[in-house]
């Protein structure tokens, strides 16, 4: 039996579901990030785990132990929230001995834990200071600081690095995982960003509208998006509406608006609708004449360690990334082929809903 | 801050100048020797200081008015700390007419409040009781609280109250330890302005108040009908003094600028 169980959870607010149907199991130990644009639910959910909001019907189990409408100031979880909510009045000593303190631990015993809790975030010499005296960075590791100090079983990360500007959040980010490497402690985070989840997470799940989607690890995630939706939220991704116009034993052809297209066959059939998805950094830049599509680069992006291209040709305007290996780019207008690997292809069946949605995709 | 230039620093201190003048003369006149309202050019003396405190009726007042304002800015704020978390935080059935009832005294004048009150302590038999003196200004302070703890409430994030929760604090614990600290600005200023403003009430007060329990400004109204000597001002100067004390005691353990800015 796992740690953290949520079994069938659902959250009704009047007629509109929150959340519907969300089951999730945590082992002991890890660390599962749920990750989906704002609204999806991942938030209304770890407010259910953390005891903020009852669930309208389901289960929620800690260790065996049905805690769905325990109160949370009994559940003894430790929440790091998206504002750091630290006490404003208190110093970062008395704001990470507060939680030792409402668990009645004995005075001489709360120092040295706070001490130890301060000495892992690295914030031993901030004991004295007030909140306010502290740049962003530091509040948040108080925040974590306060919340692993009281030795909970699981810790409820929401949104934790969002306040941080880029180059901080990057290097809270693998601090963070190292923290919850040395603690052990069993983690759910939620956020919107996926570059955060996929980096720190054992596993991922992916949410939309109330509903888990997928849950996997972050490369099987990425190399294999169950829905549409999930490969355009989760990086950037070419996306090809399609007919299946033969099948073999091994591989299909897939008519995209008039060009055929060869992947490998799954289990599709004759007639079809499909979507092709393909990784711009999946796309092989070629010399003229060669590869599977003729192309010409229409725009040409910067990115520091890779080229973004945006390639036109008989399906519409591609994403093709290479990586920045020191050679000349290629120059706006220059004609190129286009190649890839069947293999590389996912295929959703059905057409796409809508027009990608370009706010949807990771930022 | 942005610097003020020459006109500006001169009208502004115009304006200090024009606002505190009169209360450096009526201090000034508190210190006369002579009987009449005069400037102290002959020297100083604290006779009239001596005859305020000699008159048993002023004695009387200033305690009165002590109390009253002690007691009905403290319940004033008693009242309105719950009320204000309340319809700050809570989407209820007349919320919006409770908060219009609460903020209600300060639109309508205290000539209008006092005659209604003077029939109301009538009618229940309290003419005279300093209970319903006290009950008369907390109606009259209210206000003033409300609209300061609803101001320091309204920007408050609500998830320190759950980060404390989820640490195990009961729902107690987190208003004592945390949401009253937190909102401790709103409820000083608030206190402060109550008292100020009780104490120195003094429309309402002269239909409501009965011989034992008039307040001073009250007492300062009928003595000044009669007669005018520097007593009246030397009466001003002291109540002058403990409002300064109590806005200088403030701003030492607390902060004006944290009171009136409403910052942590």
């Amino acid at each position: 039996m796992s740690f953290l169980e949520l079994k069938d959870i659902t959250k009704s607010y009047g007629t509109l579901n929150a959340v519907s149907d969300v089951t999730l199991s945590v082992e002991k130990g890890e660390f599962v990030s749920l990750l989906g644009p704002s609204g999806c639910g991942k938030t209304t959910t770890l407010q259910m785990i953390a005891g903020f909001v009852e669930p309208t019907s389901g289960t929620i189990r800690l260790d065996g132990r049905d805690i769905t409408h325990a109160k949370a100031n009994s559940r003894g979880l430790g929440i790091v929230f998206q504002s750091y909510a630290l006490f404003p009045h208190m110093t970062v000593f008395d704001n990470v001995s507060f939680g030792l303190e409402m668990q009645r631990v004995p005075k001489s015993d709360r120092r040295p834990r706070v001490e130890e809790a301060l000495e892992l975030v690295h914030l031993a010499a901030y004991a004295g200071r007030y909140p306010r005296e502290l740049s962003g960075g530091q509040r948040q590791r108080v925040a974590l600081a306060r919340a692993i100090v009281i030795r909970p079983p699981v810790l409820l990360l929401d949104e934790p690095l969002s306040n941080l500007d880029a180059k901080l959040r990057e290097a809270m980010q693998f601090e963070l995982r190292d923290i919850q490497r040395k603690v052990g402690t069993t983690t759910v985070m939620v956020t919107h960003d996926q570059a955060e989840a996929f980096s720190i997470s054992d596993r991922v799940v992916v949410m939309e509208s109330g509903r888990i989607t997928q849950i996997d690890q972050p490369y099987r995630i990425y190399e294999h998006p169950e829905t549409e939706f999930i490969s355009r939220f989760v990086g950037k991704t070419n996306l090809l509406p399609g007919t299946v116009q033969a099948v073999n034993d091994r591989a299909a052809t897939v008519s995209l608006g008039g060009v055929p297209v060869e992947i490998d066959a799954g289990a599709l059939v004759r007639g079809d609708t499909v979507t092709l998805c393909i990784r711009p950094e999946k796309l092989r830049l070629t010399g003229t004449g060669l590869g599977r599509l003729p192309g010409r680069v229409a725009e040409r992006y910067f990115l520091g360690s890779q080229w973004l291209y945006h390639i036109d040709g008989p399906l519409g305007t591609l994403m093709a990334v290479t990586p920045n290996d020191g050679s000349a780019p290629l120059d706006t207008g220059e004609p190129v082929g286009l190649d890839w690997t069947p293999s590389v292809v996912r295929v959703h069946r059905g057409r796409l809903a809508e027009a990608p949605d370009p706010t949807l995709e990771a930022h | 801050m942005t610097r003020n230039g020459p006109i500006a620093l001169i009208f502004h201190s115009l304006v200090v100048l024009f606002m505190l003048a009169p209360l450096a003369i009526v201090c000034l006149v508190a210190f006369t020797p002579e009987n009449t309202l005069s400037l102290p050019t002959r020297g100083l003396s604290l006779r009239w200081f001596e005859a305020v405190f000699r008159h048993p009726d002023f004695v009387q007042s200033f305690w009165n008015s002590l109390w009253l304002a002690l007691l009905s800015a403290t319940l004033a704020v008693v009242l309105a700390v719950p009320a204000a978390l309340a319809i700050t935080r809570w989407e209820f059935r007349g919320r919006g007419f409770l908060n219009a009832l609460f903020l209600s005294p300060l639109i309508i004048p205290h000539l209008v409040l006092g005659v209604a009150m003077l029939r109301l302590f009538a009618l229940v038999g309290a003419t005279g009781s300093f209970g319903w003196l006290v009950a008369a200004h907390i109606v009259i302070v209210t206000p003033y609280v409300m609209r300061l703890l609803i101001a320091a409430i309204t920007g408050f994030d609500r998830s320190v109250e759950q980060a404390a929760y989820s640490l195990g604090a009961s729902e107690a614990t987190v208003f004592r330890r945390v949401t009253l600290p937190m909102i401790l600005p709103g409820v000083t200023g608030g206190w402060l302005i109550a008292f100020i403003n009780s104490f120195d009430e003094l429309t309402m007060s002269i239909f409501i108040t009965s011989p034992s329990t008039v307040t001073l400004p009250v007492r300062m109204y009928m003595y000044a009908t009669e007669s005018i000597d520097p007593m009246m001002a030397a009466v001003s100067a002291i109540i002058v003094g403990i409002t300064a004390v109590a806005v200088l005691l403030l701003d030492r353990v607390y902060g004006l600028d944290r009171i009136l800015v409403g910052q942590h």
